[in-house]
């Protein structure tokens, strides 16, 4: 008994557990006890965000803090060379860039639908009320400001697009017209040019609704504006020197009229322009141009530099899809996905290729295409006055062009002769070029 | 290797004393073609006493597939495969939910997440942000100027390529397989390790809003060498060896050709 007494205690006496690395079966029980994290529930939705990058001075950029610094370590940035994020309140739904400021619109039933920011010299963003003086308006918007719009049932009715010019704003709203604002010094805001107008500080927002259907598109060009109807059919007022406006003649036209030409009776699907040529897709692939023709735009039909009724241009490339307008260079992008650019300047194929015009292709492969990967396509094609953009069935955003005052958004400087990816964190849904900023719409990724 | 035929000995032109057709104790010098003694195999002993084996791209401990090595005369061809710089391809294994210290399953553990939130659409949208971001860094640390028609030329076919030191780059991801919670991933990358793929793993895991490890990471090809090529440890003997030297030696010399010129 005594002997067995002594065995047990001998046992009991190792009752501290002997440290050393932890065994396998203490590992696996370690982990299967450790706390399980959740990051994202089976809810979890793709948020909607919006990112800017260019010229900042303006104002067109939206963020206050690169024009006056709120922070006494942070430096003004003239430039932002990068795609930055910018917080909205509302899921941006469509966005503009003018001439040194943005529109930027949402789908929603609240009664603010349109922010904008930028140059406000011309009150192309309506009138902007100061803090300290009731009857002045601001002439440079830093951040988004609501736009105050004259809607009879401003709960109801919901902003379909916003268009900006040079110095003037078009909204187009679902059931109450085309709502124009900015310089109308000649006729582009659609209403009788009264002489020696002071656009600034001006309260005065014009609508048009005399249309033969309802509106679905509006565009801006420099000084003058485009409209489509349901119809196909076109209409356009405004500057017309460069026989831009398409009417038959060279003068200017307040108010919005219909355009006939190689277009009567055609069925339009998209119309573009941004400085002073004009392009239309047809629902059966056809294009129609007519306006400034200086860079070859429509040197494939006529000699003369300025076409001032819409003539078909006569190109074998395929149904075309879309079609965006430069200031001196055009793109198309067919029903295949083929993109092809014509005109002058930096248009994509290297630094040898300056002026054509008839259409050349850009090859797949710059956008991604390749063995590895067949169905990159791209999906859709932007201009700016001298960029170009193109958005591929991916989300992905490459860019090309003159790189003034950064507004490609690549980080660099220089300027661009084939399309180059922009790194933005999110899949890219849509984008908006002007002369010296871009804006895009863009979903994250998870 | 020592036990099969060798060299042929060399031939020497001796003048050797034999007896004179005359008869009778005259010699005359004949002259006669007679092996020189250096060259006998009991004087030159074993013709291989060792062998210089170089390695080429290094696969660490914990990663499996193709490894190529180089036999003597061989190792100068390793350096011009290095220079030609051409893409090696894995395909790498993970499991979402974990993330561990060193990315690996084997490591300690650090973090569990959920992760019945992850479809292939999102893995899928993920790889191609990988892709587009590395395509821009193959076009930039290749050291063309982009203002030329040259690079023009050059990315139009897709042949831009660092020929010279860059960071790890990967010119191209797709999923193979994907069942909650495992993945495959086939990855086509240069100048990499076996460690930055399994961060990649780590910080794909990140990006969906959850954690990954890396279970498998496999070289199943290296420049002109395909797994079907490579030896597996049971052909480890002189015939096999001798056959996939052969075998390879075409492509390895076009391939030279065509890059370096």
């Amino acid at each position: 008994v005594m002997a067995g007494v002594a065995r047990r205690l001998l046992l009991c006496r190792g009752l501290s557990v002997t440290a050393g690395p932890p065994s396998t079966r203490q590992l696996r029980e370690a982990e299967e006890a450790a706390p399980v994290f959740q990051y994202a529930g089976k809810a979890a939705r793709r948020k909607d965000r919006v990112f800017v990058w260019g010229f900042s001075y303006s104002g067109a950029l939206g963020v206050p803090s690169f024009v006056r610094p709120d922070a006494g370590w942070k430096k003004p940035r003239r430039i932002q060379p990068t795609p930055y994020r910018l917080e909205t309140d509302e899921k941006i739904a469509s966005a503009a860039c003018g001439y040194g400021f943005t529109l930027l619109a949402s789908k929603t039933r609240d009664i603010t639908k349109v922010w904008g920011m930028g140059l406000n010299k011309d009150s192309q963003l309506g009138f902007q009320r100061t803090r300290r003086d009731q009857s002045k308006g601001y002439e440079y918007v830093l951040e988004p400001s609501p736009i105050p719009l004259p809607l009879e049932k401003p709960q109801q009715t919901r902003v379909l697009q916003v268009s900006c010019g040079r110095a003037h704003s078009l909204v187009l709203t679902d059931s109450e017209g085309v709502f124009t604002m900015g310089n109308n010094s000649y006729g582009q805001c659609g209403r009788k040019v009264v002489e020696d107008e002071i656009y600034s500080g001006s309260h005065l927002i014009h609508q048009l609704n005399e249309f033969d259907s309802r509106v679905v598109q509006v565009v801006c060009g420099q000084d003058h504006s485009l409209f489509r109807t349901k119809k196909g059919t076109v209409y356009a007022c405004g500057w017309g020197a460069d026989g831009q406006t398409g009417l038959g003649h060279y003068n200017i036209t307040s108010v919005p009229t219909k355009l006939h030409g190689d277009i009567a009776g055609v069925n339009i699907i998209q119309v573009s322009s941004y400085g002073d040529c004009c392009l239309a897709v047809s629902d059966e692939g056809d294009v129609f141009g007519w306006g400034n023709s200086e860079y070859l735009q429509l040197a494939s039909v006529t000699e003369t530099t300025q076409v001032n009724v819409p003539r078909h241009l006569p190109f074998k490339i395929g149904k075309v899809k879309e079609a965006a307008c430069g200031g001196t260079g055009n793109i198309v992008l067919t029903e295949e996905g083929n993109v092809f650019v014509w005109g002058y300047g930096i248009l994509g194929k290297g630094p040898n290729l300056t002026e054509t015009a008839v259409p050349e292709m850009i090859p797949p492969s710059l956008f991604g295409w390749s063995d590895f990967s067949p169905d990159i396509r791209v999906a859709h094609v932007r201009c700016g006055l001298s960029q170009f953009a193109a958005l591929t069935n991916r989300g992905e955003l490459f860019v090309w062009g003159k790189n003034l005052r950064g507004c490609l958004g690549t980080g660099r400087m220089e300027d661009q002769y084939f399309p180059w990816r922009v790194t933005v964190p999110g899949e890219v849904v849509d984008v908006a070029c002007g002369v010296d900023h871009m804006v895009s719409m863009v979903r994250s990724f998870t | 290797l020592n036990a099969a035929p060798g060299r042929a000995p060399r031939q020497r032109v001796r003048f050797l004393p034999a007896p004179a057709p005359g008869g009778g104790g005259a010699v005359e010098l004949v002259a006669a073609r007679v092996p020189v003694l250096a060259d006998h195999p009991l004087v030159r002993g074993p013709r291989f006493r060792k062998l210089k084996i170089g390695a080429g791209h290094r696969l660490d401990v914990k990663a499996s597939g193709v490894f190529v090595l180089g036999i003597g005369r061989g190792n100068k061809l390793l350096t011009d495969l290095y220079n030609c710089h051409l893409a090696k391809v894995y395909t790498v294994g993970g499991l979402f939910g974990k993330a561990t210290d060193d990315f690996s399953d084997t490591g300690n553990l650090v973090e569990k997440t959920t992760f019945d939130h992850i479809t292939r659409e999102k893995l899928e949208r993920i790889l191609a942000v990988i892709q587009g971001t590395n395509q821009k860094a193959l076009l930039m640390y290749s050291n063309i100027d982009m203002k030329t028609q040259e690079a023009y030329e050059l990315a139009v076919k897709g042949l831009i390529r660092p020929m010279g030191k860059s960071p790890p780059i990967i010119t191209a991801v797709r999923c193979l397989q994907f069942a909650l919670p495992e993945f495959q991933l086939e990855i086509h990358c240069l100048n990499e390790t076996q460690q930055y793929l399994r961060k990649m793993v780590h910080e794909i895991g990140l990006e969906l809003k959850s954690s990954a490890v890396c279970t498998q990471v496999r070289r199943i090809r290296d420049g002109v060498f395909t797994v079907d090529d490579a030896l597996p440890r049971t052909q480890w003997n002189l015939q096999s060896i001798r056959e996939a030297i052969q075998n390879c030696q075409l492509r390895v010399e076009t391939e030279l050709e065509k890059t370096l010129g």
